[in-house]
């Protein structure tokens, strides 16, 4: 068993939102961590300081991982400061909120080149070294719109359940190397912001509510989701393979 | 009266040329689009289906081919073209024609995907990401134009006897096929042309947005169920036969 501090840990999209609670929670447990961001480096500069502060190890890289030539140059960089991979959480993605007939399919597949493209270079490009590394593991994050249909976003959904099936795929392929992959299927999570704003106001009529229910959803809190990486990443967790674990605070059972 | 027009999509596999041939042999007027015509290229797509009739009544729209590729053997070039045949051309033919269902008030979209929406193949990652998008957006569908009159329905076929091998090293899914099935044989292509059929006629309309798993059964198969004496006869012929040990689940 790898002790925490030799270990390491790339999170992609860990700049803020669920991906900052991740690599929080992983630099609280003593593990060396990369935050990674593209679009907001002031964000992610504020995460990293906040893991210094509290005595974690960490250093910030900016990549787009659509760019197969950013998303390798991200693995090795990674490596070339710690000497190892050991952890590789796939989490950057986008979400457009539009209907299927407000997508084209040039923006769908820019969207499959992020939020599935990026975890498939993401992943062959961390192989060699996670094959090397004592206590490999891959976590995905997905979302429960990996199962349960959006009604706002389409082409997230498709991508979501399209990660599901990755995970099963690899759990599989990698299986015999004794990397185990798993998905985490996160619902509703509190962060500052998402990526994008619905082009459409959601409506539901109100015989649709239950009035007792207001205010009463539990969302899930980022370091919730690092808590469950840490779970996956440990000894305990070593015959979990081609899980995906739904993480809503019981959203989908109302 | 007119029948019944229903455009599938892609032939390439025997199961949908079996549909095609059996929906125009019972009341439906089955037809494909022009050899030319790429599904992921929006435009084209939308200007072909503008020239159609309007009386297009449904769309069966099958997964392409299985394919097996190792993780590290997939190209970038091989990733955007998975993603072409797979997600971009099911996304184009539903947005154009559940688009054209919503404006006449009725269709019905089928997508003939396959069981790598659930289980996997074992080497066949781009294949399965592939279905398991399509299924979310057949989903989606039901969400986005399902007041618009629009049924759809995504089935999970099971490995059919023309489907290419996808026997892998990590999987025992596509290892004796045929002993899988409680009829002892894999079914042939025009297994699900009876199920086609109703789920294109209005009786099926409570089913829209399910996922039909219509495997015969086959993903549930756990082992034979043998007694000490019939396993004993099994090695003495394997001996004889000079063939490999089997494993044996719940063998003491």
């Amino acid at each position: 068993m790898a002790k925490n501090e030799e270990r390491v840990a790339l999170v992609t999209g860990s700049g803020k939102g669920v991906g900052a609670g991740i690599v929080r929670v992983l630099c609280r447990e003593g593990l060396r961590c990369v935050v990674h961001c593209n679009s907001n480096r002031t964000l992610a500069e504020k995460t990293l300081e906040e893991i210094r502060n509290a005595g974690g190890e960490a250093i910030l890289l900016q990549a787009d991982v659509s760019d197969p030539v950013q998303a390798a140059s991200l693995v090795t960089q990674t490596v070339e400061q710690w000497g190892r991979l050991d952890l590789l959480v796939n989490n950057a993605a986008m979400q457009y909120n539009r209907f299927i007939d407000q997508y084209d399919v040039e923006l769908l597949r820019k969207l499959w080149n992020i939020n599935i493209g990026g975890y498939w270079r993401m992943i062959r490009a961390a192989l060699p070294y996670l094959r090397r590394s004592p206590q490999p593991r891959i976590v995905n994050i997905a979302s429960v719109h990996a199962k349960r249909p959006t009604c706002f976003d389409a082409g997230y959904a498709m991508t979501k359940g399209a990660i599901r099936m990755f995970t099963r795929e690899l759990a599989l392929e990698l299986g015999k190397e004794g990397i185990p992959v798993n998905a985490i299927d996160l619902g509703g999570t509190r962060i500052e912001f998402k990526t994008g704003n619905p082009p459409f106001l959601s409506y539901r009529p109100a015989e649709t509510r239950n009035p007792h229910m207001n205010g009463k959803v539990r969302l899930v809190m980022p370091e919730e989701v690092g808590e469950l990486v840490m779970y996956l990443a440990g000894e305990a967790a070593s015959a979990m393979t081609g899980s995906c674990i739904r993480l809503d605070g019981g959203q989908m059972l109302t | 009266m007119q029948k019944k027009r229903v455009l599938i999509t892609d032939l390439r596999t025997r199961e949908a040329q079996e549909a095609l041939r059996y929906l125009n042999a019972n009341g439906y007027a089955a037809f494909t689009v022009p050899e030319n015509l790429r599904l992921w290229r929006e435009k084209e797509l939308e200007s072909w289906a503008e020239t159609l009739d309007s009386d297009l009544y449904a769309v069966i729209h099958p997964a392409p081919p299985l394919f097996l590729s190792p993780l590290e053997e997939q190209t970038e070039e091989f990733f955007q073209k998975a993603a072409d045949e797979g997600i971009l051309s099911a996304f184009c033919v539903t947005k154009v024609f559940a688009g054209l269902f919503r404006q006449l008030g009725e269709g019905v979209l089928i997508y003939l995907n396959s069981i790598h929406a659930e289980k996997p193949v074992g080497r066949g990652s781009l294949f399965s990401m592939g279905c398991g998008a399509v299924q979310m957006l057949a989903r989606e569908v039901n969400q986005d134009y399902g007041t618009h009159g629009v049924r759809s329905f995504f089935i999970q076929r099971g490995i059919s006897e023309t489907d290419p091998d996808g026997r892998s090293d990590i999987s025992n899914l596509y290892y004796g096929v045929n002993m899988r099935y409680p009829e002892r044989k894999i079914p042939a292509p025009d297994a699900l042309n009876g199920l086609l059929a109703f789920l294109l006629s209005p009786a099926a309309a409570p089913l829209s947005g399910s996922d039909l798993r219509a495997d015969g059964g086959m993903t549930m198969y756990y082992g034979e169920r043998i007694t000490k004496e019939q396993l004993e006869e099994i090695r003495r012929q394997m001996l004889l036969d000079n063939r490999k040990e089997v494993t044996i689940l719940g063998e003491e």
